[in-house]
């Protein structure tokens, strides 16, 4: 019945209904990300242009000073120091990502090649320890690494380490808390990957007389490449940012980006310069999620990227 | 042949991995039940860490925080969250790339930047008008901000997968909104509104570092309490504390597990 009379103002009465809709349930939540998250966001943005003030709080003549001094240039010349905490954030991320994109390939085959009753289980198993707390977890690697524990003592029998050092607070121990903690979330898309392989390429290859190593090239690396950029995508991205790993894990030598932010905020207390740390941050993950886009369109998995 | 030889160096390389998985874990749980005070050895079996533990009302206190600011942020990021998720999906003809862009950049975010940017903006706000004192309310509003994402996009995948042809037929079914909302609605996203809440839940029980930076002198949750502990040198009621945690997970697995068990019988 309502049906009979459309006129163009019931017409527009009802796209005033479904504004009035899309309002209504769209604005609390966008409001309080605007209000909660841009705005600090903005603030965090403006600060970084502000000068330090006293206690660490920042001061108004804006400047690009606390860029500099993140270059490494402080009040007694340039020193390299943040730029080696710089590199070693890239370098960790690097290194870390790669190990579990090595580690993650044969565990999401694997588990592709177990009976489907046990798959969901075996997930389960990969992902739990990633429910627990991350400072329980690197608690948990601290405890392992100690000077005087298995681990450590088999370092030394085998010469890795000098003795009585433990093999942490290292950088050695940072990269292997990232591989753990990340691992999950490259084994995860991956695996979602394998189960839509399509076999048949890789049998293809195999009655071509083609080396398990060019089959894998050929045939099973092309198919499992959306999974393979969503997940380091989930990887690299928050291990670059990391903070309790390094803090943890690496002792003085072995800090992040994260670090050097988070120190501006308690002990030697200068916002400005860690909000413009935060920036660079920024930069690199926006870099790191279009980088990803792009390289995932062209190969023409884009949809399957999940970010 | 060869295909035997690959499976099973995978099947050892699997389980090669599941030690490494859960090794740091099984150290915290054997550990909590040491007898010394030692962090290196073990010399017998005693439960006088988890004893210790109920005597301390820190960690006693720090436990009520957490499950209070677990509920707070997921109850209320439920309601919000699944608002914008029934907007996304009742206008997703329209363009709307800037709501994606706002719900995805608390999950694209860095931790780090994400807790100092709430912390900045709360002390200047607690600076020039004196409300929000950094505490729990504060941690509550910056883990109901990274919540809300989550729980718009699990109600949004979750109607996105229903027939459309089952709106029409409640709209002729049940005359006013609010009825269509209280007998079809909710009914059918039920599943996803309880998966959107234990995620919250576990959200904002595994966070750290927004808690650190949001949180005030008094309102320390288990995760920060253990990181103070561990700071200031590892004391054994440490990993009492931990293990229960751990177990608390454990738990929540296998009851994951029977649940989507029974769901696909």
């Amino acid at each position: 019945m309502a049906y009979t009379g459309v006129t163009v103002s019931a017409r527009s009465r009802g796209m005033v209904r479904e504004s009035r809709h899309l309002l209504f349930t769209v604005a609390p939540g966008a409001t309080w990300i605007i209000i909660f998250l841009v705005l600090p966001g903005a603030y965090l943005m403006g600060v970084a242009f502000m000068s330090n003030g006293t206690y660490g709080l920042p001061e108004m003549p804006l400047s690009l000073e606390s860029f500099r001094r993140l270059a490494g240039f402080g009040f007694l010349g340039w020193s390299p120091g943040n730029l080696y905490t710089l590199f070693r954030s890239l370098w960790q991320t690097l290194i870390s990502t790669g190990l579990v994109v090595i580690v993650a390939y044969p565990i999401a085959y694997y588990i592709t090649t177990c009976r489907e009753k046990w798959r969901p289980i075996m997930l389960l198993l990969v992902v739990v320890p990633s429910w627990t707390n991350q400072v329980i977890r690197t608690f948990g690697w601290m405890n392992l690494l100690a000077p005087g524990t298995p681990l450590s003592s088999l370092a030394e029998g085998l010469g890795f380490i000098p003795p009585n050092m433990g093999l942490y607070p290292s950088n050695f121990a940072v990269t292997l808390g990232l591989v753990y903690n990340f691992l999950p979330f490259m084994v995860l898309p991956l695996y979602a990957a394998f189960e839509k392989l399509d076999i048949a390429q890789v049998e293809a290859a195999q009655d071509l007389y083609a080396s398990p190593v060019r089959a894998f090239w050929h045939a099973v690396f092309p198919q499992t490449l959306p999974g393979l950029l969503a997940g380091i995508v989930l990887v690299a991205i928050p291990a670059f940012g990391m903070y309790v790993i390094p803090e943890l894990l690496g002792g003085g030598k072995g800090m992040m980006l994260g670090n050097l932010v988070a120190m501006q905020f308690s002990g030697g207390a200068n916002w400005p310069l860690g909000a413009a740390g935060a920036i660079l941050m920024l930069i690199a993950t926006f870099i790191g999620l279009f980088a990803m886009r792009r390289i995932g369109k062209r190969l023409g998995g884009g949809e399957e990227v999940v970010i | 042949m060869r295909k035997r030889t690959l499976k099973r160096g995978l099947t050892g390389f699997w389980w090669l991995t599941l030690t490494f998985l859960y090794l740091p874990l099984a150290v915290v749980v054997l550990f909590s039940f040491n007898a010394s005070n030692s962090a290196a050895t073990f010399t017998g079996v005693s439960l006088r860490w988890y004893k210790a533990l109920l005597g301390n009302e820190q960690i006693l206190s720090a436990f009520g925080n957490t499950m209070m600011l677990a509920i707070c942020s997921s109850v209320i990021a439920l309601c919000i969250g699944c608002l914008i998720g029934y907007g996304m999906y009742r206008h997703r003809h329209r363009k709307l790339g800037w709501l994606i862009v706002l719900i995805y950049l608390p999950i694209v975010l860095p931790d780090i930047v994400f807790g100092i940017s709430e912390m900045m903006f709360f002390v200047q706000i607690h600076r020039l008008t004196g409300l929000l004192q950094p505490g729990l309310l504060t941690m509550i509003i910056s883990h109901v901000t990274f919540q809300i994402p989550f729980v718009a996009l699990i109600v949004y995948s979750r109607f996105v997968g229903l027939d459309p042809t089952l709106f029409e037929a409640a709209k002729d079914l049940y005359a006013t909104p609010v009825k269509r909302v209280v007998h079809f609605m909710l009914p059918t996203i039920k599943p996803a509104l309880i998966s959107a809440f234990f995620l919250s839940f576990t959200l904002s029980v595994d966070d750290f570092v927004i808690s650190f930076f949001t949180s005030g002198p008094e309102s320390a949750t288990l995760p920060i309490y253990i990181w103070g502990a561990i700071k200031k040198g590892v004391s054994p009621e440490i990993n009492a504390i931990a293990a229960l945690m751990i177990g608390a997970v454990a738990i929540a697995a296998i009851l994951s597990l029977t649940m989507s068990r029974r769901r696909q019988q």
